[in-house]
């Protein structure tokens, strides 16, 4: 059972608070996205996990046993690091005999692992090649293979899609992911890139500035983001904010703003309840939630188009609203009508998708 | 005209190398010379090669002058090299309170004169009983070996990624281990340029040699400085012996050449 259990891992680069004090369990078979921007401690994370970086007082275990105190080697973890470190001087099949050469494997099952390893990676005919005779994707195959050749209760990867181009990332992105169910091997992966956890995590940890800020499944995290800075993060555009005041009128709770005043329905409305009138809130919306319309409706709000983003089957508008900019996200088909720049539109807000924030602490109002 | 300035440069460089190669060029010719024709005004060019002065340097004490240069020379090298790639790593990849000192002072031992430890040199060894021995030479030319060493492979050892090791420690390699089978196999180059200056600079060392030595550890370059006796110099004998004493130096290089070029050429690790 190797389920990975981090207690109040803690550490500081000179003066950063570069890890602060983070608990975390990865279940067997699990796959664990690390996401955040630069700087967040994702990678001193996996770093502390693998040993390379001494953690202040706090434990690590893995499969119930703990291994803080232990030397990356005795940890039984292998890692793929996002510059690959593969060896110049060696070829890919001394690459993938180097690491069972200190457990002391016999002979005759290195070739096996080896030839098993290259049917798996389809790599047989490359196994004498040197690493600056390979492409970026071969390389990140070999590097694979020899972290995955130990058969290691534990699998670290630090954003190793990066070097790859657009086409190949998303490609390798499926094969990783299959790749780590077939073997159900336990696997904590570090990422910038919120599209690509979306895709590969069992689980996605969204940290910043050295803590963990929400757990949970890609869903949850996308339909229920804990605070504005996971909201902001996860989504293509990013979510809308716009600031607003809570008032309640005498049948309904409304959200007012300079340039517009928002009735709110229940179940939103609800999430209200226990604030105090004239309330500061942030609304959070995503663009796919918004709704364009080229006529007006009541309760829709009306806005300026300012520029056309055309995707391949979708159209993102940014709209202006007074000093306000909202970007929508619409399937064309579904718009029925071509936009243009300076067109006035109306737009409606989905309201079973519509966050709320409370201004001050960010957190999100539950529900 | 962009012919015509890549011509001029080839000739260019072609006479410059030319001047350099010049004295080697006649120093190779003249050993094959007999005496009359090494004095004879103009410079002869075609003549019959003889080989009498090879086989009076053989003669001579010029063979066991050679074999003390070569024994002490490798040796010190050896040593240097070990010792200094240890230090190097050790400089490179831990955190060391006042490196950055240490490494300075150490360097610091390189620009040291000769001149200035000569005598002191002279007297401890004079009282350890360590005059004219091999190991007297051997451990000073580690002085200047050994910091010419640190200097040049940590920053062989620093070009090498520190992930390359972090994989080595991860597959169960102990830090010796990761040293010896990771960076120095990777620090190939750096070795090799190391070793063949530490080489060259010890055999060529002559203040040193000619202070600690009377005769049975002396040197070859103490030993081609006698030639020139009261009576006169015997050039042939003296580049007979000039090129023998070149042949180990040059033949090593020329084993070591691939290394060397590959020290060179940067961006070999991706």
């Amino acid at each position: 059972m190797a389920r990975l259990e981090l207690e109040q891992l803690d550490c500081w680069y000179g003066k950063t608070h570069a890890v602060d004090h983070i608990d975390l369990v990865v279940e067997d078979g699990e796959l664990c996205v690390l996401l955040g921007p630069s700087g967040c401690g994702k990678t001193s994370t996996l770093r502390m996990i693998a040993g390379f970086v001494q953690p202040a007082a706090c434990e690590i275990y893995l499969d119930g046993q703990p291994i803080s105190h232990l030397y990356p080697g005795d940890r039984n973890i292998a890692m793929v690091f996002q510059s690959y470190a593969l060896y110049p001087h060696k070829t890919v099949r001394e690459h993938f005999i180097f690491p069972l050469i200190p457990a002391k494997i016999p002979k005759h099952e290195i070739e096996q692992r080896v030839n098993e390893t290259a049917d798996f990676l389809d790599m047989h005919d490359l196994l004498d090649r040197y690493p600056s005779e390979l492409s970026s994707g071969q390389q990140q195959r070999v590097a694979i293979g020899r972290a995955l050749i130990r058969r290691p209760q534990l699998f670290l990867l630090d954003e190793p899609l990066n070097n790859l181009d657009e086409h190949l990332r998303v490609e390798m992105r499926a094969n990783l992911r299959k790749m780590q169910q077939d073997l159900r091997i336990t696997t904590v992966y570090v990422t910038h890139d919120q599209v690509e956890a979306q895709a590969l995590g069992d689980k996605i940890v969204v940290m910043d500035m050295g803590h963990i800020r929400q757990v949970g499944s890609p869903q949850e995290i996308y339909l229920h983001p804990s605070d504005l800075f996971v909201a902001g993060f996860i989504g293509t555009p990013p979510m809308n904010f716009i600031n607003c005041r809570l008032e309640r009128g005498e049948s309904q709770v409304v959200l007012r703003n300079t340039h517009f005043s928002l009735p709110i329905q229940a179940p939103l409305a609800a999430r209200t309840e226990s604030l105090a009138e004239g309330k500061e809130l942030i609304l959070g919306v995503r663009p796919e939630h918004i709704r364009v319309k080229s006529q007006p409706e009541e309760g829709a709000i009306p806005t300026e188009v300012y520029v056309l983003e055309p995707q391949s089957n979708e159209l993102i508008l940014d709209l202006k609203l007074g000093d306000l900019m909202i970007k929508a996200r619409d399937d064309k088909r579904e718009l029925g009508f071509r936009p243009e720049v300076g067109q006035r539109v109306w737009i409606e807000f989905l309201q079973d998708y519509v966050h709320l924030f409370d201004r001050e602490t960010e957190q999100r109002l539950g529900g | 005209m962009k012919i015509l300035k890549r011509v001029l440069g080839v000739v260019l460089a072609l006479f410059v190398a030319a001047m350099f190669l010049f004295p080697l060029l006649w120093v190779v010719l003249a050993s094959f010379k007999t005496k009359l024709e090494l004095l004879a005004v103009p410079p002869v060019f075609i003549f019959q090669p003889t080989l009498q002065n090879y086989i009076n340097a053989f003669n001579s004490d010029f063979p066991m002058q050679v074999r003390n240069s070569l024994i002490i020379a490798i040796s010190s090298t050896v040593i240097s090299i070990i010792l200094g790639s240890l230090t190097a790593y050790g400089f490179s990849r831990y955190a060391i309170k006042g490196s950055d000192f240490l490494q300075f002072w150490i360097l610091s031992l390189r620009m040291l004169p000769a001149i200035a430890v000569v005598v002191p040199f002279y007297l401890v060894f004079r009282m350890l009983g360590l005059l004219d021995t091999h190991i007297a030479l051997i451990l000073v030319y580690c002085l200047f070996n050994i910091s010419f060493a640190v200097w040049v492979l940590k920053g062989f050892f620093d070009e090498i990624p520190l992930e390359l090791e972090e994989a080595a420690m991860l597959d169960g390699y102990s830090p010796p281990q990761v040293f010896l089978r990771v960076a120095l196999p990777l620090a190939r180059s750096g070795l090799a340029t190391t070793a063949v200056f530490c080489l060259i600079q010890s055999l060529n060392e002559f203040l040193l040699a000619v202070s600690l030595t009377t005769r049975v550890a002396e040197t070859a370059p103490v030993g081609l400085s006698k030639v020139q006796t009261l009576m006169g110099v015997d050039w042939g004998l003296l580049s007979a012996a000039s090129v023998l004493f070149m042949l180990p130096i040059v033949i090593f290089t020329i084993i070591v050449r691939n290394e060397l070029v590959r020290g060179m050429s940067f961006g070999r690790m991706k």
